[in-house]
């Protein structure tokens, strides 16, 4: 007995790296979810690269101006840019009622945490509803992924997307069929792939959302759970942020 | 109802809970507490916050961008998204909160875009150049 004190007491301090120990102070799962985001991060910003960088050798570029213009039931008119600032603003007061819900999670404030959950899950339902309507307008205007591929398409059906007072109506109609394709292809990978992130978002904070309302997570003493999902959901809102940069602003 | 049990099987997989927030919440307290409610402020702070900085750039976007010169235009709204990305990141995402070396750790492989965004904005520009000089 008194052996063993003797070693307790001489042993070595632990190293901080050494395991056995959180030098992060951070748990498991939640440095995961990090580590998850900075890959998912990369997958993104290699999307989101290529489509500069094909802007970069086109000679004439589609301007978001013209092909960002229009609001549900307020077709015809000339609204640039409208319609996505409500798509961010979704997304972003989103991302704040997600934050609520991580935080009355840190109180075990199991009523709020539903609460904000499921305004958070309207939010992206909201968000993905917006994004079907675009689409939708923009496959009426003959966008795809795979259009524009013919040389003899008039000029007609793709010069409204550019900005003909600055590029000039003889560069549009040299180089802007191929642009407008280019422009297609990007569009609907990129903010497909993040509506993928959305879909799936709101698919997790429905099972989260369960598991709050059946205790799992007040049983189980705490709502780290609500607090990955979090991270992810933020994630997809940071994403929307240059995804928004790029290709309404820019 | 005890969260820091520590026979918990739970315990092993999500480590320590007591240490969210790097310990500045008990988060035993009432949600009602000055600091619960200090702490929603600023969430909804940080809201109106990217709410103003989205109009400006909507607002240049529409208005404006048109009519400057492109870098200035390009470095404007790169500044806006990564002003908005850093709140994004450390207030919602609650990065600011974590230890430092956690925030380098996870700051630093990002730093690899800085040469990804140059080099492959350079190529497709040299791409062009070439295109439309030697045609």
């Amino acid at each position: 007995m008194s052996q063993a004190t003797a070693t307790t007491t001489t042993a070595p301090e632990p190293k901080l790296w050494g395991g056995g120990h959180s030098p992060f102070n951070v748990s498991y799962g939640k440095m995961m979810t990090w580590f998850f985001l900075l890959s998912d991060a990369f997958t993104f910003g290699a999307l989101l690269i290529a489509y500069g960088t094909t802007r970069f050798f086109s000679a004439v570029w589609p301007d978001a101006n013209q092909v960002f213009k229009s609001f549900p039931f307020l077709e015809g008119m000339d609204l640039p840019l409208l319609f996505v600032s409500l798509m961010t603003f979704i997304l972003i007061m989103s991302s704040v009622t997600m934050v609520l819900a991580v935080h009355a999670g840190h109180y075990g404030d199991k009523k709020n945490v539903a609460k904000w959950l499921l305004w958070t899950i309207v939010g992206g339902i909201c968000f993905l509803s917006c994004q079907a309507w675009e689409w939708t307008h923009l496959h009426h205007e003959l966008g795809w992924w795979g259009s524009f591929t013919d040389a003899n398409t008039p000029l007609s059906t793709f010069q409204g997307f550019f900005d003909i007072k600055r590029d000039g109506l003889a560069l549009v109609s040299a180089s802007g069929q191929r642009s407008t394709h280019d422009f297609f292809n990007y569009f609907f990978t990129i903010t497909g792939f993040h509506g993928c992130h959305v879909l799936s978002g709101v698919i997790f904070n429905i099972l989260i959302l369960v598991n709050t309302v059946n205790g799992v997570y007040e049983r189980r003493g705490h709502y780290e759970m609500v607090e990955k999902i979090g991270l992810y959901w933020h994630f997809v809102d940071l994403v929307w942020v240059f995804v928004f940069t790029c290709f309404y602003l820019l | 109802m005890s969260h820091h049990n520590e026979n918990s099987i739970q315990h092993l997989y999500e480590g320590d809970q007591s240490k969210l927030y790097s310990g500045v919440l008990q988060h035993h307290s009432d949600v009602n507490s000055p600091e619960s409610k200090s702490q929603v402020k600023k969430i909804w702070k940080v809201f109106w916050i990217l709410l103003a900085i989205t109009l400006v750039e909507v607002v240049l976007g529409m208005f404006f961008s048109h009519e400057m010169p492109k870098v200035i235009v390009a470095i404007l709204f790169l500044a806006l998204t990564l002003l908005k990305a850093g709140y994004i990141v450390a207030v919602f995402m609650h990065l600011g909160d974590e230890v430092k070396n956690f925030i380098v750790t996870v700051l630093i492989p990002l730093v690899l875009f800085v040469w990804f965004i140059i080099a492959f904005l350079a190529d497709g520009g040299f791409w062009l150049h070439m295109n439309q000089s030697f045609r």
